[in-house]
């Protein structure tokens, strides 16, 4: 074979290769993105097009119907500011304890450093419920049970390992002579923290909120059993209770999921850059 | 170091100002202290000790005593091992074994086969559009479960579902089929619903894996000769062992953990077929309100669930690494 010959065999495989590479992407865009078009579709579509023999692909009398059901149904408003409430709250409490706790092991070098970071790692491998029914007995017995605070606690325990993680990655980005020249400034280490660290690591610290928001927002196991009444209910519980109380309103359905994602959605676009690279930090590097 | 802001406020407001800088101030003397490490530590460790160590201590205290939530008046009533022997006698737990070793193996798998594959094809330098390709392919792992589990349920209906629709006007279904109410179909089809969740995890972090191998070393490969394959098997898999021990492991712990797809989709069904571990303690506990046989049944899931974490915390060297 002459050397001309063994270079075009290279390019017809490279050409190959991008062919392959170009049709898994695209199957795979069909395959992430088909159910989210189709429930998207479904919502919007009168429920004689989602019964029916034939089935209807395009909408072809588009509604709002679902959605307006869905805003009129009794409690459902409450459930949505439910919801945002105790994000906001878990945003909150988790950057708040997450900070101080990333900051101090990200600065200090203390004895048990590294076992109580191993120890807050593994918090995630405990089965969910084995600590359900003590969890309920004693937010019951402080008077958080079936209240936005007591799940709002509930989640900031949990998220916050993984953000302590990704803050402590943002913070070891930052330089220590910053906060030294600060230091020489007259600002106290507490000063520092605030004026100097914090600043610096705005960007990480927003794409932190947006893993916490993410995870309270769809959180459904601990909200199925930490509340039952309709003034502390979130998003996800609603939507699988909807289910129960009726003939499978799919045009319902659809709408009430396409609403509780689409905030998740904008958080998302608005963050991804910063998010993937603290989730790289804290998942991979540890 | 606190600016004097309070002159510019209303009077009504000087107060709090005052009393915050005044905080502040001693919070920053506090800071300069012996034991500042360890006081910011203590907020994370309270709420760790309270909600997840406590509760899990009882939960394992628990599993030695039968403690039937409709006959709470008894009491927990200390019964030894006897609720373990008895989940290992019991056929059932058997199958519900099987089915949790299945649907874990085969989710972890699944996934991480696929979100190689993604990953991959998303790190070819000629691909046009990637950014947003990257993006979008990550959105299905923001998806709740729950709206998860009701869309898919929707896409798989035994009468309105497109899936059956598309899979016989194509030709490799002869009718429409019940998925998730036929016992050999119902596991793989909750497994493809959390393929469709899981898949971007992997497909997110092998990919950024791939992003770090130096270039320089499959330009060194190609001036040897070596083909996609050898250059595959001698560069790529051995740079993204570590991420791809470390992906696999947390996401085995996930999938061990969350009957969430279950409680949406199957209730376990039918028959014992998409029964596992996690559904199975849930659904003692909250429909026949025994805690202590559930107890036992999360015992069993937690020393599975260390043995992974402990080849977790070897892999990942996360201990070293700080």
């Amino acid at each position: 074979m002459s050397f001309t010959s063994i270079r075009s065999s290279q390019k017809a495989t490279q050409r190959l290769f991008d062919a392959i590479a170009y049709a898994i992407v695209a199957f795979m865009l069909v395959f992430a993105l088909g159910p989210l078009v189709w429930t998207a579709f479904t919502s919007i579509k009168p429920e004689k097009d989602i019964v029916t023999n034939e089935m209807q692909y395009i909408p072809l009398h588009p509604t709002l119907e679902h959605y307006v059901t869905l805003w009129n149904r009794a409690g459902v408003v409450t459930m949505f500011r439910n919801s945002a409430f105790t994000t906001a709250v878990t945003v909150v409490l988790c950057l708040l304890v997450g900070t101080f706790a990333a900051y101090s092991i990200s600065r200090y070098r203390f004895r048990g450093r590294g076992g109580l970071l191993t120890f807050y790692l593994i918090i995630r491998m405990f089965p969910v419920v084995l600590m359900l029914l003590p969890l309920y007995i004693m937010l019951r017995s402080i008077g958080l049970l079936d209240t936005v605070w007591g799940l709002a606690l509930t989640y900031t325990t949990f998220s916050m390992p993984v953000s302590l993680l990704m803050l402590k990655g943002f913070f070891d980005a930052v330089p220590a002579d910053l906060e030294d020249a600060a230091r020489i400034d007259g600002c106290t280490r507490f000063g520092a923290l605030f004026r100097v660290v914090i600043p610096l690591a705005r960007s990480g610290i927003a794409a932190t909120s947006v893993l916490i928001a993410v995870g309270a927002w769809n959180e459904f196991l601990f909200a199925l059993m930490l509340t039952n009444s309709d003034g502390s209910r979130t998003w996800p519980v609603v939507l699988q209770l909807m289910v129960g109380e009726f003939q499978l309103p799919w045009g319902l359905i659809a709408a009430g999921g396409m609403t509780s994602i689409l905030p998740i959605i904008v958080f998302f676009a608005f963050a991804q850059k910063s998010l993937v690279r603290g989730l790289m930090v804290g998942a991979v590097k540890g | 170091m606190t600016p004097d802001t309070t002159s510019v406020l209303p009077k009504s407001n000087r107060r709090v100002v005052r009393s915050g800088a005044l905080l502040a101030r001693f919070v920053g003397e506090i800071s300069e202290g012996r034991f500042w490490a360890y006081l910011l530590l203590l907020p994370s460790l309270i709420l760790v000790l309270a909600v997840v160590v406590y509760p899990v201590g009882y939960g394992i205290y628990l599993s030695f005593h039968q403690y039937n939530l409709l006959r709470a008046g008894l009491g927990a009533t200390f019964v030894g091992l006897q609720q373990y022997i008895e989940l290992f006698q019991d056929d059932d737990f058997a199958q519900i074994v099987r089915n949790t070793f299945v649907w874990v193996a085969g989710g972890a798998l699944s996934q991480f086969l696929v979100g190689l594959i993604t990953a991959l094809a998303l790190n070819r330098k000629t691909l046009r559009g990637g950014p947003l390709a990257r993006v979008l392919l990550l959105l299905p792992w923001v998806i709740p479960s729950v709206v998860a589990g009701h869309m898919w349920a929707l896409l798989l209906d035994s009468r309105l579902g497109v899936i059956n629709d598309i899979l016989v006007r194509i030709g490799l279904l002869a009718s429409y089929r019940a998925w998730f109410a036929d016992p050999a179909t119902a596991m793989p089809a909750v497994m493809l619903v959390d393929l469709w969740r899981g898949f971007p995890f992997f497909t997110l972090l092998l990919y950024a894996g791939l992003q770090s191998i130096p270039e320089e070393l499959y330009e060194a490969a190609e001036v040897d000769g070596a083909n996609a394959i050898q250059k595959f098997r001698s560069i790529t898999l051995p740079m993204l062992t570590s991420v791809i021990v470390a992906a696999i492991i947390l996401r085995v712990i996930t999938l061990v953990n969350s009957p969430d797809l279950m409680i949406v989709l199957t209730n376990g069904g039918p028959g014992l077929a998409t029964f596992t571990l996690s559904l199975y303690a849930f659904q003692i506990a909250y429909e026949n309100f025994n805690f202590g046989a559930a107890a036992a049944v999360s015992v069993i899931m937690l020393l599975i669930l260390m043995i992974f974490t402990s080849l977790y915390l070897r892999f990942s060297g996360v201990t070293k690494a700080t």
